[in-house]
């Protein structure tokens, strides 16, 4: 069965289109990544699933019915982008009273210890740090245990540490064959935690598939070096590399494997100086996928 | 729901600022006119009321309305912005009962109000009232608060969190010196007493200024009010949807 069905939908501000007839299909019990940089229309898209937003055009089903039905029926459970707490309440406070509106939720101090919040239960949300803030959002999300969650850019203002112990919770509460659904600008988070990416840009699908097939497709990384007047043949067979680019003295590799490409390198015996290693610049490879449509 | 409205209570009273403005303020007030005004025996000019039982009502009335719109407008504005309400609508809780619980929450918050001064002058002003007065005054006047709470949230789902709070302190301010809150309702020009007697706020004191002074509340007086109830009520829920679905 569906758990989100998108068919042909479009959403307009004026004359901006946000969202340009989306037609996408989710099956109950995945982990989907919707990926694409800030303004490619992902959170729209994300507002139409959970009703905040009218589509312009289309239809939007939640587990074949209306978003606003699916919310009602406490099927749904989201972590939006600026959903900040209400003050004067304690964490548990908060998380016992979302809690208690939705039709089976999950036991408190369960979601607590999911969200890793035990120790700060007794204490008011509004005298919390951002880390701390972000992870009642996330139990509050949890909270009536929803067979759909929707996360937008969930650990957008969380440092490294405070995003790994979040996805070790996220992998956690996936264990119950529910459905997520959710929005990054990073590759590596959708990498690591879905079995499905949906890159969108401008508006549009420019790519869908697991995330093997969206790296390969994007590529992780670039490799730059000064090659000089070396003989640059042999280069495009590196592990991982998918583009070779000589711009004048400059190679420039796109690669799936930046270590490897680069060890690889060295090996050929060519004289390898000025080296950079740069992650993916997501921007400019959702261009070229988009014009390549 | 009746979750949802355990949590607006607590949240409110845990906010010492709503302890001091809608407690504090009006029984002080109270207080200092009827010692200042009190000492006259004669009745308050087009009513058969002493001073301190007059002002009873006024400033019942005064922090009962000021309760009811400071715990809705502003509030109502920054959950807004900040997008705890989208939050909420994001969860099984729907919309008409997030502001309904709104309205009846703030309602039950500018019930202290009208008990604190009312015991104020039966206790230091020799007030009498009646067990049944008493408790008509408090229940009437109770559901008399919701033209009020159903305009606070209507500001708070209409005008942005910066300009809630002024804007509610002129609505505030205006009915409470239009209808007669402040001095009485005889002493304006004609032409304000015209516009006092269809306001929300002077019909609602007069309900209080009947049963204070011994008499049936007039129907008139509770019409008027259930009409203004009604009507903000209603613009008050349809303005809450507009503000919370981007169409």
């Amino acid at each position: 069965m569906n758990a989100i069905a998108f068919t042909g939908v479009s959403k307009s501000y004026g004359t901006v289109r946000a969202v340009e007839a989306l037609d996408v299909t989710i099956d109950a019990g995945s982990t989907v990544a919707l990926l694409g940089p800030n303004g490619a229309g992902k959170s729209t898209s994300i507002g139409m699933l959970l009703g905040l937003v009218r589509p312009t055009a289309g239809e939007v089903r939640v587990f074949g019915e209306t978003p606003d039905t699916a919310v009602k029926r406490g099927q749904v459970g989201a972590m939006l982008q600026d959903g900040a707490l209400v003050p004067g309440l304690t964490v548990r406070e908060v998380v016992s009273f979302v809690r208690s509106m939705y039709p089976e939720p999950m036991p408190l101090e369960r979601i607590l210890e999911l969200a890793n919040l035990t120790d700060i239960a007794g204490r008011r949300v509004d005298r919390l740090s951002g880390g701390q803030t972000q992870r009642v959002r996330f139990a509050i999300a949890i909270a009536g245990a929803p067979r759909l969650l929707v996360l937008d850019e969930p650990t957008a203002a969380m440092d490294v540490e405070s995003r790994r112990s979040f996805w070790a919770s996220m992998r956690d509460y996936v264990n119950g064959g529910r459905t997520i659904l959710f929005a990054t600008h990073y590759l590596e988070e959708a990498d690591e935690n879905a079995d499905r990416v949906i890159v969108i840009a401008r508006g549009r699908v420019v790519a869908d598939g697991t995330p093997r097939q969206i790296k390969a497709m994007v590529g992780t990384g670039t490799v730059q070096f000064t090659i000089g007047d070396q003989p640059t043949a042999g280069l495009d067979a590196l592990p991982g590399v998918h583009t070779v680019d000589i711009r004048g003295p400059i190679a420039q590799l796109r690669t799936t494997d930046p270590d490897a490409t680069v060890q690889a390198l060295y090996a050929t015996g060519l004289r390898v100086t000025g080296l950079e290693v740069k992650g993916a610049d997501l921007e400019d490879a959702f261009v070229s996928l988009t014009r390549d449509r | 729901m009746l979750r949802y409205l355990g949590v607006e209570i607590r949240r409110t009273i845990r906010d010492r600022r709503f302890i001091f403005f809608t407690m504090a303020i009006p029984v002080a007030f109270y207080l200092l006119w009827a010692n200042v005004y009190g000492k006259s025996s004669g009745s308050v000019a087009g009513t058969d009321l002493n001073a301190r039982a007059y002002l009873l009502v006024s400033m019942a009335s005064y922090g009962a309305v000021g309760a009811a719109l400071t715990t809705t407008g502003a509030r109502l504005a920054t959950e807004r912005q900040i997008g705890w309400l989208r939050q909420l609508q994001v969860t099984p809780l729907r919309p008409w009962a997030v502001i309904t619980a709104k309205i009846i929450a703030s309602m039950c918050l500018a019930l202290p109000a009208i008990i604190l001064v009312g015991l104020a002058g039966v206790l230091t002003q020799h007030v009498h009232l009646s067990a049944g007065e008493w408790a008509g005054m408090i229940s009437l006047m109770w559901l008399g608060t919701l033209p009020f709470a159903a305009l606070g949230t209507l500001i708070g789902s209409l005008v942005g969190a910066d300009a809630a709070q002024p804007v509610t302190l002129v609505c505030y301010f205006t009915l409470s010196i239009l209808g007669g809150l402040w001095m009485p309702v005889d002493s304006l020009p004609k032409t304000l007493r015209h516009v006092a007697h269809w306001l929300p706020s002077n019909r609602f004191a007069g309900l209080g200024w009947s049963i204070v002074g011994g008499h049936a509340p007039s129907a008139s007086d509770g019409l008027v009010l259930a009409g203004w109830g009604l009507l903000l009520g209603v613009l008050a829920l349809a303005a809450y949807r507009r503000a919370t679905v981007r169409s």
